[in-house]
């Protein structure tokens, strides 16, 4: 698939629990074309966050192949994932993460930072998503003063700061309401579409896997 | 700006935010340590150079010592004349008498001078209290302001001198007449040994008392304004003949300066445990911010953030507190050494009083002397402990993996 910006084919990772060896990945495959919005399902202990954890190279898998669009991801060492990371993907996570020292508007800066410099350019970008997610007045809010949707909010405008390839978020509304919820999720698909950033959604809501135009069910270690 | 540094700056001064109550102590710590140290030096430093003021105003910067009593001889006059360092020479005498008033006693040290050279070596007129250096004739003494009190002596009255030559006499027999002399003038050093026990007197009156005929100690010598001391004595001893030696003023009290410069570097030692007590408090509480902010360091890996980085980020910090510290503790110290003199003599008054604190301790004023040389050394010192602080701290934060930081409870 020449147009794929991630692919992992045959994915294994197992724990070791007591004396005995966890298989939580037991040969995953799985191929996101560039634009393209997939959510993952699948019950507690299933293994999707180990599997986002692996697409997002934070983690290694025992055996299998992963690319971060052209590259071998599962060639590169933690070091180098960490440098190329920071620009191929965005994180998005259940529980926000945004540091509390910075406000709203620093900490979507901050993706930018850690990638290089801050420049006009970059400042423009970061206030412009923060318009687009709706938090233009409140970019001066440090994450304490800032309900849990805004602060979703917030990290959604800091996972794509840096135009990346991918968005892989793990269950972004696990913390919200539904309401909140379904607006955070509407807010992430429409950003994505419009940043024709790919989209890796490991939710436990269906209504939302609904909203991906693929979903996948991680059963026993593999897609179902 | 790198993104560690940023980050560094942001968590110890937050805007917005009241700053960390972890940034306001650790700031504290390292300035307390550095005042200390400051004042402490500037302190040591401060009784030093008075130390050393007082030699050489009572001295001049070089004393030619004869290994006997010697004569002023045109040798030795052409010689102490030949070396270009030297400014003005004069011959001096010095030994023990006692002093007494109303039958009250005292046994000072006397020192007797040639009248017409000795203010061009050194300027005693500036410690003069009362009466006047021009009234000081052979039959005539100054004494120094404690000694004066002790005795009640006032400018005018006459006190009785006895010597060990006296002494001698009695031995034999004979009639034991102490020499009268005038008071003339009191003065007032500001050194508590100096100015409880010394008279100052013609040398003719001297070696008179002594019975030295026209022999002298030794010359004081007063240097040019820019001369260097050692280089003056060496010159001095080239010139001399066997008979007197040349000592620079720190040569001739080479033992107490020993003992002054020892107290000092301990001091210096001692306190430098202030600002390492300090670092291992920046070490224990960056360690704890560590531990809470594992996740959002765990982030910073998620982002893009290397392992190096975030080690910096906290060396950062500690760096960072200790320039806060560094400077703050400049501040203080230099404040403190300002207000000094008030602050001694406020906590005299509540526990010994003025007069016993300028018995004891010699001076009626603190002394201070800051060397620009000790502020780079403590300034260094305290940035190096500070940043060495959050080592530890970094490289637990390196370790932490990112995948288990974010998973971290």
């Amino acid at each position: 698939m020449s147009d794929a910006v991630l692919r992992a084919a045959s994915l294994r990772k197992t724990y070791p629990s007591g004396d005995r060896v966890l298989a939580v990945l037991t040969g995953v495959d799985l191929t996101v074309a560039a634009g393209e919005s997939v959510s993952i399902r699948g019950e507690s202990g299933s293994g999707k966050s180990t599997l986002l954890n692996i697409l997002a190279g934070l983690d290694r898998p025992d055996a299998g192949e992963l690319f971060w669009a052209a590259e071998a991801a599962h060639r590169l060492s933690l070091g180098d994932l960490t440098a190329r990371r920071g620009r191929f993907l965005g994180m998005v996570f259940q529980s926000y993460y945004l540091i509390p020292e910075l406000d709203a508007y620093g900490n979507v800066l901050m993706a930018a930072r850690m990638v290089g410099g801050v420049g006009a350019t970059e400042r423009a970008r970061a206030a412009a998503l923060l318009q687009r997610v709706g938090l233009d007045e409140r970019a001066g809010h440090l994450p304490s003063q800032l309900s849990g949707g805004e602060r979703q909010r917030v990290a959604v405008a800091r996972a794509l700061m840096n135009r990346p390839h991918v968005i892989l978020a793990d269950e972004p509304t696990g913390n919200l309401d539904e309401r909140t919820g379904d607006e955070v999720i509407g807010l992430l698909l429409e950003v994505c579409a419009e940043e024709q950033a790919a989209l890796v959604l490991v939710t436990h809501n269906p209504a939302h896997a609904k909203k991906t135009a693929r979903s996948l069910l991680l059963h026993a270690g593999r897609f179902a | 700006m790198p993104w560690p540094i940023y980050l560094a700056l942001k968590q110890l001064f937050p805007s917005g935010r009241r700053l960390p109550f972890f940034t306001i102590i650790s700031i504290l710590g390292v300035g307390l340590g550095v005042a200390l140290m400051l004042v402490s030096t500037s302190v040591m430093g401060g009784f030093g150079h008075q130390i050393k003021r007082m030699i050489i105003d009572t001295q001049g910067e070089v004393q030619i010592r004869g290994r006997q009593p010697m004569e002023t001889s045109a040798a030795v006059e052409s010689a102490i004349a030949g070396v270009p360092a030297v400014a003005a020479s004069a011959p001096y005498a010095q030994g023990v008498v006692m002093v007494e008033y109303e039958h009250r006693p005292a046994f000072p040290v006397i020192q007797g001078f040639d009248l017409a050279r000795i203010r061009k070596v050194v300027p005693l007129e500036r410690y003069l209290t009362a009466g006047s250096f021009d009234d000081l004739d052979d039959d005539s003494v100054i004494l120094s302001s404690l000694l004066a009190s002790s005795l009640g002596v006032s400018v005018g009255d006459k006190v009785s001198l006895y010597t060990p030559l006296m002494l001698e006499r009695m031995k034999r027999n004979e009639v034991l007449l102490p020499r009268e002399a005038r008071v003339a003038g009191i003065f007032r050093i500001g050194h508590q040994q100096l100015d409880s026990s010394t008279v100052l007197c013609s040398l003719r009156l001297m070696q008179d008392l002594y019975g030295l005929r026209q022999l002298v100690h030794g010359y004081n010598v007063r240097l040019q304004p820019d001369a260097d001391p050692d280089a003056a004595a060496a010159a001095l001893n080239r010139a001399l003949p066997p008979v007197a030696s040349a000592l620079t003023w720190f040569e001739a009290n080479a033992d107490f300066q020993a003992v002054l410069s020892f107290e000092r570097n301990m001091i210096f030692f001692l306190l430098t445990f202030i600002i390492v007590v300090a670092a291992f408090s920046i070490t224990s509480s960056l360690l704890v911010t560590v531990v809470r902010k594992t996740r959002e360091i765990g982030l910073l890996g998620a982002m893009g953030g290397g392992a190096r980085s975030v080690a910096a980020c906290f060396c950062c910090q500690g760096l960072f507190i200790g320039v806060g510290g560094t400077v703050a503790g400049l501040g203080l110290g230099f404040l403190l050494l300002h207000y000094r003199n008030a602050a001694v003599h406020f906590i005299a008054s509540f526990t010994m009083g003025q007069e016993v604190f300028v018995k004891f301790y010699q001076f009626s004023d603190l002394p201070a002397h800051t060397a620009p040389r000790d502020v780079v050394i403590i300034v260094v010192f305290s940035l190096i402990a500070a940043t060495l602080a959050g080592l530890i701290p970094a490289w637990r934060a390196a370790k932490l993996k990112p995948v288990e930081a974010l998973r971290s409870e």
